[in-house]
This record gives C-alpha cells, structure tokens and sequence, in this order.
C-alpha cells in the first residue's frame, strides 16, 4: 500500500483534521503540538476527544509520543451505538459535538451519544445553538427522521459542568446535493433563556432586554425561559441566551451569548447579556446566508461528501475556522471550491456580502453501513 | 430444390353463411366489444370486489417493476471512446476482426493489434478496440473497464470453457453489453447442420446472456478478412449501440492506459537499474471526475499515489460540429500508440517517437503506411538534430533557408529548453527527450510579473509557455520531415481549418504565425487571471506589469526577427505584432476592470496562501551560528498552535447601536421591503393578469384580466422602460444590449407562463416518481450547467478531471519490473480509488461455491479474488450464521448454498460483487471460477467462532450431584464457567456449581439424573477464530514478458505436501484394519437365592440338565425281586387297574346323573321366572290404570262425586 498520510503542525484544528482523517480514511500525523509552550503536548480536552473519537471507531490506531508533542491517528471505521462520554470540562460538550455532527450519519449503526460536561459556556457553540442550528442544516441535507435528535438532559455551566446531553442520528448511506441559494426572508425569532443555580428572574430579565431590540424588526418573538434545579442544574452558576431567526426557506441563523464563568473575569449583567446578544443576532444577520457561521464548516463537509453533483449553498463571510476548513477539505477530499461573492445591490439592505459556494461532491457512501 | 413447385390451392373468401354475415357486420359496426357490453351487462359487472383489487394490484405490480431508480445522468458532454473488448478463446478470429473493423472505420489497415486502439467511428461515437487473450487475469481486468463485449465463439467447435468464464465474470463485475459473434462458419459443409449449430449456440447464448441478446454470424473469410458486407454491419451495430451505466464503473474514475513512458532519470537507471520508475500513463479519463493526488489501483501492479494528473489535447478527436452526415477521411482518425500509430506525439515532458517494442527484435516483414515516416525517421541512425542540422527549411519558397542552430537559439531564448538524446534499451527505442531549464523560465517570469506570490498563476504560465515551446518545436520537427520525404505529415495537430489547401510550406509557416500569437493570447489570457486572483495590486502594478508585459513581447519578437534575414517579412512581423497590441489594451483594460469588481478574492485567501505559510517556515534566523532565536509568540507558530474554536467573533467595526445599522438589514425581515417578483402586491397583479378573466354568473357580470384590455406589446414596452430606468442606473457600471434585454424578457414570461401551465396540468397525475425523476433532471442540467463556461484548467480544480479528457498520470515509485517486463498485449488500467478504498480491513461477505467448479473450498485456503479494481490473494474463513445471529466457522463451503466468508482485504463498498479463482495459472482445472459473492460489511474486527467441547470425567457421584475433573485446570477457569450447562454423552443435561479445592480444576455440578462412572461430562463452547491477515496482490503485470499468466501466490497446504512430497500422518485409529470379530461368550444368568424362592415354580431355575453318570459310589445297586415277589407286584398291579376302572366308570355316570339334574333345575327356574314375569305385568297394568284415572280426574278438576 502507497502511503498516504498527511502530516500537520501544531494542534490547531485539531478536530477538523482528525474527523476529516476518519471520514476520508487517511491517516494523519500531527506534529509539534505546543511544543514550544511552558506546558507542551495535548491538554486534557484533547485527550478528551481523542477517547471520544476512539469510541466511535472501531480499529483506529493512535500513538502520541511521551510528551504529548506529537499524535499519530490512523482512522478505523466508523462504528457508532451507544456510548457514553464524560466530556473535559475545559471545553464544553459543543466541542466534542461538533466533531459528532459530523460523524454521526456516516457510522455502522444509529449513534446514541451521551456526553456529560459543561452544556454553556462562553468560547465554544452551546448545546442549544447546534440543537437549534446544525440539526436543521444536516436536515436539508437528507438526514433525517425518528431518532433524529439533540435533547438536554442536564444543564452544566462552566467551570463546573455536570450537564448531560443525548444526542441520536440516524444513519445514511449517501448525502442528497443542496441547493440553498436563497436564504429567504426571516419570519420569526426564537430562543432559550437559560439559568442555573441562580434567580430565575435572571432569565426573564435577559428576555425583556433582548426583546427590545430585536422587536424593531419583528414581531414574532418568543424567548423561552428555561430554569433547571436540583440535579439537573449542574454544578455552577450562570445564565445565558440563545437566538434564533427563522426564515421563510427554513434556514436558521443564531447567536448566543453566555455569562462569564464563574470565578473567572467580570460578571456579566443579565440585562447587558440579552442586549449583547440581541446584536449578536444582527450580526449574524448582517452576515446572513442559509447556514449561519458557526455551522459553515458543517455545511461545507455535507456538501463535500454528498453525491457527484453540484451543491451550492449560499453562506455569510467565511470565518477563520471555515477557511482552514476549506484549506483541509483540499487536502483530505480534493475537493475545492468555487467561491463567488455576491455583492448586495445598492438599494437592498440586506446586510453585507454573501458568499456562493460551490461544489461538486466526492460521491461519498458510507462504507461504514451494512447491507443485509 | 428443383424448379418445379407445386401450386398451392389458394384461398377462397367466403361470400355467403353466417361467417360471412358476422364478418360484414363487424365491418360495418366494429363496436363488438361496446355490444358486447350492452348486450351482456352481467358478464361484464363486478363480479367479486376483492379480485378486481387483486387484478388492479397486480397491474400496479407490473407498472411499477418497469421502473428503474431515477439515477442522475452523469454522462459527459464528450464522452469518451467506447472501450470494446474482444474475447475468445485463442484462434478464433479475434485480432482478425479487430482490423476488420478497423479497416471498416478508417480504411487503414493495421499490422499487430497491440493495446488499445481507439478510432473516430462516427460523428458523435469513438471507440477503443481492445484484443483480450486468454489470460484470466486480463480477462479479469478486462470485464471491469468494458462497454462492449464481442464475444467470439468458434461455431465449428462451440463453446468454449473461456467464454463462460468470461461471462460469469462480466455477471460479478456488472454486466457490460455483451455481442456474440459466431466464427469459422464456413466450417460447414453441410447447410442443415449449420442451421441447427446456430440455432443451438443461438438459444444457449440467450439463456446466458439475456433472451434476445445480438448474435452476429461472420459466415466465411475472404482473404483472410471477413467478409465487407458483415464487418460493415457489425460495425453499424456497434455505432449504434446503446449502454446502461455500471455501479463500478460509474463512481470510479478509471483510464485504460494507451500509452506508457518512463520518465526516469537515465542516470539513476544507470547505476541502479533495479530502482523504483516515475512513469507517465497517458489514456482517457472514463467513469467519473478523477481528482489530482488521488490513489489508483493499477491491477497487476498495485496501489499508487498519483504525483500528478493533465490533461492534452485529445489525440483521437471527434470532429467539429458540422451539418453533414458522413465524416472524410482525415477526421477518421486512429490513434493506437502502442501499436506504433499515433506517430510522432508531442506533450508536456517530450516528443516522443513511438514505435512498437518488439520492432527491433523481429524486422516487421510488411511495413505499414501509416507508420512508415516514423520508420524512415528511426531506421536512419543518425539524431533527428543531426537530420535537422543537414537538412534546410525554407518557410517561403524563395525564402533563405532556415538554420537549425536558429531554432536552437530561439528555443533556448523561449523557455530554456534543451534537448536530450536517450536511447531506452529497455524499451528499444530512441527517444528525444526535452529538459526544461527552470531558472531561465523563472527569471522570465519574474520579469514579466512582479508579485512574487502568485505562485500558482506563475506555474501556470511557465506551463504555457513551455507548451507554446513545444509548439514551436513541433512545427519545426513537421518541417524537417516535409523537407526529408516531401510528403504532408501523418497526423498533426490543426491549429488552422481552411487553408488546406495552401502549399505545404506556406501551410507551415502559417502554423509558426499561429503559434506566435496564440502564445501572446495566452499570455494576455494569463495577465488578465493573475490580475484577477490578485488580492493586493493596485492600479499602478496592473498597468505595470501590462506594459512589462508589452515589452517583452516585443523582445521575443524583435529576437523572432533577427533570426529572419529578409525586410519583408519583418514587416509583416510588425504588423502583426500591431495588431496584437491593440487587443492587448483592451484585454488588459478588461481584465483590470474584473479585479476591480471582484475585490478580496476569495479563492485566492482560502487556497492560494498556503504555499506562502510554508515558505515563511524556512526564514530562521541563526545568532553567531550558534544559537537560533526561538519565537515562541511567532504568529505563524502561534496560529498554529491556536485555540481550536469554530466561533466567529463579530465585526468590532459594527454598531448596533446605529440607526444606519440597524437600517442595512431591515430587508432581511419579512417586514422590510420585498423583491418586485416576490412583493406580494406585484404577485396578486400577475394573478390578476393570468387568472383575471372570470364570469359572475350570478350576476351575469364578466370581468376582464388587465392583459385582455391592454395590449401585450404596450405592457412590454412599459416594462421596458422600467427597464430602460433602471438600465441608465447601471448604465456607468455595465453596457447592455436592449434588444437582448427584451428579448430575454419575452422569453422569461414565456417560460413563466408554461411552467404555471404545466404545473397545473402536468401534476394531475404525477407520481413519485415522475417527482423524483424530474428532480434528477434538473440535477443533471445544473451540473452541466454549472462550470459550462469555466476554461478548462481551472475546471479540474473544481470538478477533478472530467471523463472524456485525454489525461496524462504522472506515477512515481512503481516497481522497475513494470517497466523493464512491460508487455502492450496487456491491459495496464489505473483504476481510481474513492475516499477509504485505499485501506485494509476485514470483509464480510456472501459467498456462493460456483456450480460448475468440481470441488468445494476449504476454509483457509488461500484464495485469489477479484474484488473491485483489485485482484488479490487472500485466505478467507467460511461460516455459517446460526439463527441466533452467532457466525459459525464451516470447514468447507457448502455444495449448493450461500455462506459467508470473512477475509482481510482492501476496504470496498457493501454490494460490490466479487469473483474467486483458486490460481490464475495456466488452464488446469476446467473452470476456473471457483466462487462468486458480494460484499456485505465492513469492520476492524469479527466474530466467527467455532465450536469447543471441553471434556471432563465424574469421580465421585452422589444422588445427582458429581464431581467433575479434568474439565479446567484452575479454579479461575471454574470460576469463569460457574453456571454453564454440561451434558454428558448419554444425554443428561446438568450445571457448573462451584470449583473444588482439590484437584485443581475440578468443580461441583448437578445433573438432571444420577450419573455413571462411566459417563463423560462435557461443555459445548464457542471459541473466536481470528482471520489470517493475508493481503497479497497478484502482481501479474511484473512478471516478464510470456510469463505474465504464471503468477503463482501462496499454495495451499494440500499444493505444497503435494508438491513437497509430503504425506501427512494419517491417525492411526482412522486407518481400516481387517475386521476381526471375536466369539461372543455369555456368562450364566444367576439369579439370586432370594428370589429364586419368591419365584413362582415355572419360572424358577430348573436343573435340567442331564444328569451326569453318577459316580460309582452314589450309584445304587439295581433290584433284583424274588418271584414271589414278582407275583405280588404283578396281582397288585392288576388290581389296582380295575380299581382304576371302576372309579372311572363310576365318575362318568355321577356326572351324567348331575347333568340331568342341573337340567331340571334349569327347566324348573324358568318356569319360575314366567311366572313372575306374568305377575309382575299384572301389577304393572293395574297400577298403570290407577295412575291413569288419577291424572284424568285430576285434569277433570276437583272431583264433584268426592
């Protein structure tokens, strides 16, 4: 066998390398991981998610050497199931998630995930944002139907964590190509208002902030408060909103915000959060398209590995993470976009450019399934 | 037959009867079926409403099984040729037909059919003939790549093993179009039994193939051809043949390799002639998109990382499009490099001059036309730059000659090109390579453009040139042959149509002209693209490097114009360039206006900055030599060891605060300001104007559309003044064409109107899948669509190569055999591997012993299989799956049933089918397709697991509790089996208790019932058996040449005792030994004395055995009387006999007396018993009566007498 394995340095991305690796098949060598940091190699949330994605699989093969510097991954196949995972609690479970995305509908059997950690917190896309946000893109993609879902059992702040979420995906053998060129016009706005191990005013008095700024533009608002208590609060304090518009075409742009960690920087005014948040949420507007920003890279790897036919979908700026994804997707698939920007004409004030990306996918099929 | 036939008696129509009446009326009427109906309503009433919806069910059944999934029609615009295979077994006519058909296409006749040959057969059609010998590796290899099969059948003989196996193989690998064509038909003397052979092999075929598939029959050779007549018609058919997509073939990218060349270093040859080659593989691209740096297959060689994938010009091209109907002579071309046509070809790293590999060796007696320029150009031992350097091109006639070292300097000023002689003794052939100096290349460049980053464009333009170079050079080696044998080159490629008929030179000098400024056309071409990728050049640099650009074209053309001694042509020159120029403008003012529009170029942040990151690595900076400065907070180094974080932080430059802010995105919200086709009111006023027309006809009232009351030519030219309105916004940014606009505009509402139309009249009866075919249309027109007008070479990077192209694949590190062993009868395929197809894991998958292979297979048998692009030698295991789901190892496939079998292999897609042979040496056994299959699963792991008795023995036995040892050795594996059932032998079924102290391994169980001694006690277990994981690819194409079909892998064990010699021990007791059976000896029954007294006498033990002689002591002396004695005895005797008679005679009459008597009494007790009978009715009546008038009175009522 030819060799055929990529090499990378540093452990940024970490994540889109070793899923693409695994959804591609090759292997991938990182190296000079914080090698030049007080503290070198992997951290534990790394580690983390390297036992994550080793459950899984089945036969993958990971070697990290003594300091942690450098890791070796080569990917088995995908086997889903039932697992459970007590995700590190130096990142939130929307780390260890979006890498799950991703996987999920191309595993041997239906994925039950169980992840235990921290559901909110400031740096990584919450629980509530993928649940709102990635499931209906993965939709329009095909993937779809009973046992198709993201549910919060448990909701864990940082630092602390203890919050615990299932998430189920059915599983496809092929990837239906998209056409989402048209974001359409959004109807309604929606979102959760969470809090724990604090009043539950603080949530409604984050609502009212943020209604009064989001209702310039629309009436149709409704922001659910929702207050977690005894064992399914976690264990830290904090609070936090998510929104989300929909549009007429059914595509979903959310933004979210969420206090600050508990014995970690300045609290946060609930009121300030909800107004924050708000703009948060014209900010994603501004951007716009049909997959909002946190879900680009998601989208992206959909079309990639969809059918050999041509998907376009149209998204907002492409965030740094996005690009790098790009860059990877090269890599891994050969597959390259074509990339046109639609400028919005003078008169319309539809917020700023947008992005058409096209592709033709790889003609993936999920290897993975078994036929009886 | 003779002449004379007898007439038959003709048939007369009858004129009268009632036939003739009926037939008259049905004439007349022709509505039997209506009347019958009328006539007969109850026949034709619902009889039973459960069958009608059984028939109805059954229709839809029917209906429904004609579909096919609706796939997306992927099939490229300009397909490529049509891969035909020949197969047959040896001598049945194959090579024959193939120049047939070749003759019958392109009226040229070709020696030895050596790999593809690939012809123009019509104006839309090409095809690829390939020869497939009786190898069943190539026709394994073959079967995969096929559209068409032509399978020749010897009709003399009848079929043969290899076509069977060759169809079964076609079966597994998806089933191409497959064409019998019978042979040596003329074999037949007799005409009946040629008619019943066809017929026979006719109807055997069908039942192989499908019922009606296409024999052709080549009845008789003339001159060793088939006949005209036939070939034309065969080939017809084959022109007009249609083909159903294969699931293999369609998701792969795959290239049937026409071509090879070994790119190299001699050098490295030279002192290493065993080191690995890079080799250039040339063919078109079938199947689906390849992507550069993807992995292929090559079967019979191994798996490979493409270092590089371009495509060419297509050397086999279908004509222009043209209104005609035939195509002439020159457009039909053949391109078959491998068997030496094709001539001189020109690409990216060379000219090559092909000729065929065993040219050398054996002096082809019959030269061919086509390739005899080449020859001429090769049997001369001088250099073609030797033959250049004598030989004078004048490119006018008149005009000064034209000096080799000329075009030596302008070559070497162009693109720094050098030239290479090298003889490949391997190959036998002379080759003139052409070595590229890069740093002249560069230096140019750098002139020309000074963004140092633009790396990619840069290539691309080095490329370019390199290609216009080669161009050049091209016209030049056209030249040197005109000049040498005055003849117009073979093959060539047209740059210009219409001046063919011009003179020869003239033709040629043109082409130079041609090339020149198509090479400045590029450029501008090129200028323009890197302006556009370019993020940062501002206006200055553009025009900058526009005029940079200018000058050094004019350099290269004022070079051009030394070189030429006369003024005239200089002239000419310079006009030329003038003209040149003006485009230039334009173009680059154009090209600027694109970068303008397209500001931050995307494509160039996301994919055009790598290369710069990596270069930025090398730059370190070293103090005193001796330390190096590390930087930690070094951005690239601190990007890369970032957080790994997909959030994307807001704009800091926005507020939301501001009212203008918040304004850019009101029409976001269904609230804000709609778009004119969507705003609701213009929506509701085109209903208006497409549904307006209505009647009340309560009222009576009749409401008119607006388009009814206005004319359409007024509303248009009303909205054409919208449009004009708007046009004058635009009309600073872009120039449009009125007419156009309009005219688009009519055709928008024309297809507006229609798509309303058939939405509403179409969808009355459109099903799913009339839905979902449609969405599968328009898929396909999108992806046509979508890169139509993208030029080529960013194309591929978008969509991979496209099927259809002519591709070059660059390989490195492929085994010298390859190479040195190469053999073009051969198939080479460079099969393309999707994502994952490139690693190895197990493979489950259902397995089907074939029924015409004679034996079974053995588990562990190393078996090759041909499993998608592959064939490979694995050892597979069999099992069975038992109702609970748990795979069980078989020793041996079953005869006639599926099993599975697990193999460690290359990962494949479920569904893939497979085929097994168990060598792919020689023809030994007599079919050598041992099993077929499919894949069903994939994984890392398995679990097949075979039985496992474990035996023990009871040594102590209370009621139904044993003790049990030499089951375990451990109290540990007791302990693990604490539970388990066990049996013993005799079918007494009980349970694992508890380990024992002593002896070690010994454990309690209990059992259903009392155990024996002798009993053993045993422990059905299943125990995991792991797959051997044997991967070995059959390596065919290495072996040399003519031993190509003797790959031998691993033996089995039986091949290798075999070969070895060896016998294995057998088991002594499995040996037969004579049958000895020795004498049954029972021991005496012994009842107990107990109950030899309970027994009853008759069943006591008797001693009846005689009685031995007693011994002399116990014997009693005999008695001898006295004869007083004697007398007494005797009196006694004779008394007692009359007593005897007495008493008897005595009994007899007692008896008889007591007979008598019991009779009386009898007589006596019936009497008796009349008598009572009759009382007793007495009684009974009286009573009866009694009770009778009882009830009477009492019916009567109170008695009035009482």
């Amino acid at each position: 066998m030819a060799s055929h394995g990529l090499t990378y340095d540093g452990c940024n991305f970490f994540r889109q390398r070793l899923v693409l690796s695994t959804l591609s098949g090759k292997r991938v060598k990182i190296k000079n991981i914080r090698s030049k940091d007080d503290d070198p190699g992997l951290r534990d949330f790394e580690a983390s998610f390297i036992r994550l994605l080793d459950k899984v699989t089945n036969g993958s093969r990971i070697e990290i050497n003594q300091t942690g510097t450098v890791l070796f991954y080569q990917p088995g196949l995908l086997h889903g199931g039932p697992i459970e995972h007590d995700c590190n609690t130096q990142r939130s479970i929307g780390y260890y998630l979006e890498a799950l995305l991703m996987l999920a509908p191309f595993m041997k059997t239906s994925l039950k995930a169980t992840l235990r950690g921290v559901t909110n917190d400031p740096s990584d896309p919450t629980v509530d944002l993928l649940k709102s946000t990635a499931l209906p893109v993965m939709k329009k993609f095909g993937i779809d139907g009973d046992g198709f879902e993201l549910k919060v059992l448990k909701r864990g702040m940082a630092p602390g964590g203890g919050g615990e979420v299932v998430f189920t995906c059915p599983v496809r053998r092929t990837i239906r190509p998209v056409q989402l060129t048209d974001p359409g016009k959004i109807k309604r706005i929606r979102g959760v208002a969470y809090s724990v191990r604090v009043s539950p005013q603080m949530a409604n008095r984050i609502v009212e902030s943020a209604r009064g700024i989001l209702n310039q533009f629309i009436p149709d608002i409704y922001i659910h408060t929702d207050h977690m208590k005894g064992p399914n609060s976690g264990k830290s304090p904090g609070f936090g909103l998510t929104l989300v518009a929909e549009t007429l075409n059914g595509s979903f742009l959310s933004a979210e915000m969420a206090s600050t960690p508990q014995g970690q920087g300045d609290p946060i005014l609930p009121e300030d959060l909800g107004r924050n948040c708000a703009k948060l949420l014209l900010e994603e507007v501004y951007r716009g398209g049909c997959v909002d920003s946190s879900n680009q890279s998601l989208a992206l790897l959909l079309m990639t590995l969809g059918q050999q036919d041509v998907s376009k979908v149209l998204l907002g700026p492409l965030s740094p993470y996005t690009i790098e994804f790009l860059r990877h997707i090269r890599d891994f698939f050969q597959i390259m976009f074509k990339i046109e920007v639609q400028k919005p004409s003078e008169d319309t004030r539809k917020g700023g450019d947008k992005i058409l990306m096209t592709c033709v996918g790889v003609g993936y099929s999920n290897i993975n399934k078994t036929i009886k | 037959m003779d002449g004379k036939v007898k007439e038959q008696k003709r048939h007369q129509q009858k004129h009268s009867g009632p036939k003739a009446e009926k037939k008259k009326l049905r004439k007349q009427g022709g509505t039997t079926e209506e009347d019958g109906r009328r006539r007969n309503p109850k026949a034709f009433a619902v009889q039973s409403a459960v069958r009608m919806a059984k028939t109805f069910h059954r229709a839809q059944d029917i209906k429904a099984k004609k579909h096919h999934i609706p796939l997306v029609d992927r099939t490229p615009l300009e397909p490529p040729p049509i891969v035909i295979v020949v197969v047959g077994p040896p001598k049945v006519g194959k090579s024959t037909l193939i120049r047939c058909l070749i003759k019958n296409f392109t009226r040229q006749k070709l020696g030895d059919i050596c790999g593809p040959v690939t012809i123009v057969s019509g104006k839309k059609r090409r095809l690829t003939f390939m020869e497939c010998n009786n190898d069943i590796n190539t026709m394994i290899d073959l079967a995969k790549v096929a559209d068409l099969v032509l399978m020749l059948i010897d009709a003399s003989f009848g079929f043969e093993m290899e076509t069977f196996e060759f169809l079964n193989i076609c079966q597994v690998h998806g089933f191409p179009r497959i064409m019998g064509v019978l042979t040596h038909l003329d074999a037949f003397k007799n005409n009946k039994t040629l008619r019943k052979t066809k017929k026979n092999l006719k109807h055997r075929f069908w039942t192989e193939v499908y019922q009606g598939a296409k024999l052709f029959y080549l009845s008789g050779m003339v001159y060793g051809e088939y006949q005209t007549q036939e070939v034309k018609n065969l080939g017809r058919f084959i022109s007009v043949m249609k083909f159903r997509p294969l699931v293999w073939q369609t998701s792969h990218p795959y290239v049937l390799v026409d071509r090879m060349e070994d790119l190299t270093d001699p050098e490295k040859v030279r002192t290493d002639p065993k080191c690995d080659r890079t080799v250039s593989l040339y063919g078109y691209l079938r199947g689906t998109y390849l992507k550069n740096k993807g992995q292929v297959h090559i079967p019979g060689v191994g798996d490979f990382q493409v270092a590089d994938v371009n495509f060419l010009p297509d050397p086999c091209s279908l004509p222009d499009a043209q209104k005609k109907r035939a195509l002439n002579e020159k457009e039909r071309l053949l391109y078959a490099p491998m068997a030496g046509v094709g001539g001189v070809v020109y690409d990216k790293d060379a000219v090559y001059i092909d000729l065929p590999a065993n040219h050398v060796n054996q002096q082809q007696e019959e030269v061919r036309p086509t390739t005899e320029l080449v020859q001429s150009l090769i049997d001369t031992h001088a250099t073609l730059d030797a033959k250049m350097a004598a030989s004078k091109v004048s490119l006018f006639s008149g005009s000064a000659f034209l000096d080799p070292t000329d075009i030596d300097e302008q070559s070497g000023e162009n693109g720094g090109l050098q030239e290479k002689h090298v003889w490949d003794p391997n190959i036998q052939r002379k080759r003139r390579k052409v070595v590229f100096n890069e740093d002249d290349g560069e230096e140019e460049e750098s002139g020309s453009s000074d963004d140092e980053d633009d790396a990619d464009s840069d290539q691309e333009e080095q490329e370019e040139d390199e290609d216009e170079d080669e161009d050049n050079l091209s016209t030049f080696l056209k030249e040197a042959r005109a000049k040498s044998d005055g003849t117009p080159p073979v093959k060539k490629k047209k740059l210009e149509e219409g001046k063919e008929e011009m003179p020869v030179f003239a033709d040629s000098e043109d082409e130079l002209e041609m090339s020149e400024e198509e090479r400045e056309a590029g450029r501008t071409g090129d200028s323009g693209h890197c302006s556009e990728e370019d993020e940062e050049d501002d206006e200055e640099s553009g025009d900058e490097s526009m005029e940079e650009e200018e000058d050094a074209a004019n350099a290269t053309l004022t070079k051009q114009t030394a070189s030429e001694s006369e003024e005239e042509e200089e002239e000419e020159e310079e006009e030329g360039a003038l003209r040149w120029k003006e485009g230039l403008q334009q173009k680059a003012s154009e090209a600027f206006l694109r970068q303008q529009e397209a500001a931050p170029n995307l494509r160039k942040l996301v994919y055009g900055s790598v290369a710069e990151a990596a270069d930025s690595e090398d730059e370190e900076e070293e103090l005193g030599g001796l330390f190096r400065v590390s930087r930690p907070q070094n951005s690239k180094k601190f990007q890369a060891n970032a957080l790994d974080c997909s959030r994307f932080n807001p704009d800091t430059s926005h507020d939301w605060d501001l009212e203008e802010m918040l304004n850019s995105i009101r029409d976001c919200f269904v609230t804000g300001k709609w778009d004119e086709n969507q705003d609701a009111a213009t929506l509701l006023k085109e209903d208006e104007e497409l549904y307006g027309d209505f009647e009340d006809l309560e009222t009576g009232e009749v409401h008119k559309g607006q388009t009814g009351n206005q004319d359409p030519a007024e509303q248009d030219s009303e909205n054409d003044e919208a449009d004009d309105d708007d046009d004058e916004a635009e009309e600073s940014q872009v120039k449009v064409d009125d007419e156009q606009v309009q005219k688009n505009k009519r055709l928008e509402k024309k297809r507006r109107l229609k798509e309303r139309f058939n939405a509403e009249y179409d969808d009355e009866d459109a099903t799913y899948f009339d839905d979902l075919k449609e969405e599968m249309q328009k898929q396909a027109e999108l992806n046509r669509a979508e890169f139509e007008d993208v030029d080529d070479e960013t194309r591929v990077q978008y969509e991979g190569f496209r099927p259809g192209m002519y591709v070059r694949l660059e390989i490195s590190s492929i085994p010298c055999e390859f190479v040195t062993n190469f053999d073009p009868h051969y198939p080479i395929i460079l099969g393309g591997l999707s994502s994952g197809e490139g690693n190895v894991g197990y493979l489950q998958m259902r397995l089907k012993k074939h029924r015409w292979h004679s034996r079974i297979l053995k588990t562990r048998d190393p078996l090759i299989l041909s499993l998608g692009w592959r064939r490979f030698q694995t050892i597979p295991l069999y099992h069975i799956e038992d109702h609970n789901g748990r795979h069980r190892l078989l020793k041996y496939t079953p005869q006639h049933m599926h099993c599975g079998a697990s193999i460690w292999g290359p990962v494949t897609p479920q569904g893939t089918g497979f085929l097994a042979v168990q060598s792919v040496t020689g023809t030994k056994a007599n079919f050598r397709i041992a099993a077929t299959g499919v894949i069903l699963d994939l994984d890392k792991s398995v679990t097949i697991v075979k039985k496992l008795k474990l035996i023990g023995y009871p040594y102590k036995i209370f009621k139904n509790t044993s003790f049990v040892k030499g089951m375990f050795n451990t109290v540990l594996e007791v302990a693990k089996f604490e539970g388990a059932s066990v049996r013993t032998v005799s079918g007494v079924r009980g349970q694992i208790k508890k380990a024992l102290s002593t002896p070690p391994g010994a454990y309690r169980a209990t059992f259903e019932d009392r155990l024996l001694m002798s009993d053993i006690v045993f422990l059905r277990s299943w125990y995991p058996v792991s797959v051997p994981q044997l991967y070995n690819p059959v390596t065919s194409l290495l072996l040399p040449v003519g031993q190509k079909d003797s790959w031998e892998g691993m033996r089995t064990v039986g091949q290798l005792k075999h070969d070895l010699g060896i016998r294995n021990k057998p088991n002594t007791d499995s040996l037969y030994k004579p049958v000895v059976r020795a004498q049954r000896r029972f021991n005496p029954l012994h009842i107990p004395k107990e109950l030899q007294k309970a027994l009853p006498f008759k069943s006591k033990p008797k001693q009846q055995q005689p009685q031995g002689k007693t011994p002399k002591d116990l014997q009693r002396p005999s008695v001898i009387r006295e004869p007083q004695e004697r007398k007494v005895a005797a009196l006694l005797n004779a008394l007692s006999t009359v007593h005897h008679h007495k008493k008897k005679k005595a009994h007899t009459v007692k008896h008889a007396k007591h007979k008598e008597f019991l009779q009386q009494k009898e007589k006596q007790e019936e009497a008796k018993l009349k008598r009572q009978k009759e009382a007793r009715k007495k009684l009974y009546r009286v009573m009866g009566q009694m009770d009778q008038k009882k009830q009477r009175s009492s019916l009567k009522g109170a008695p009035q007498d009482d």
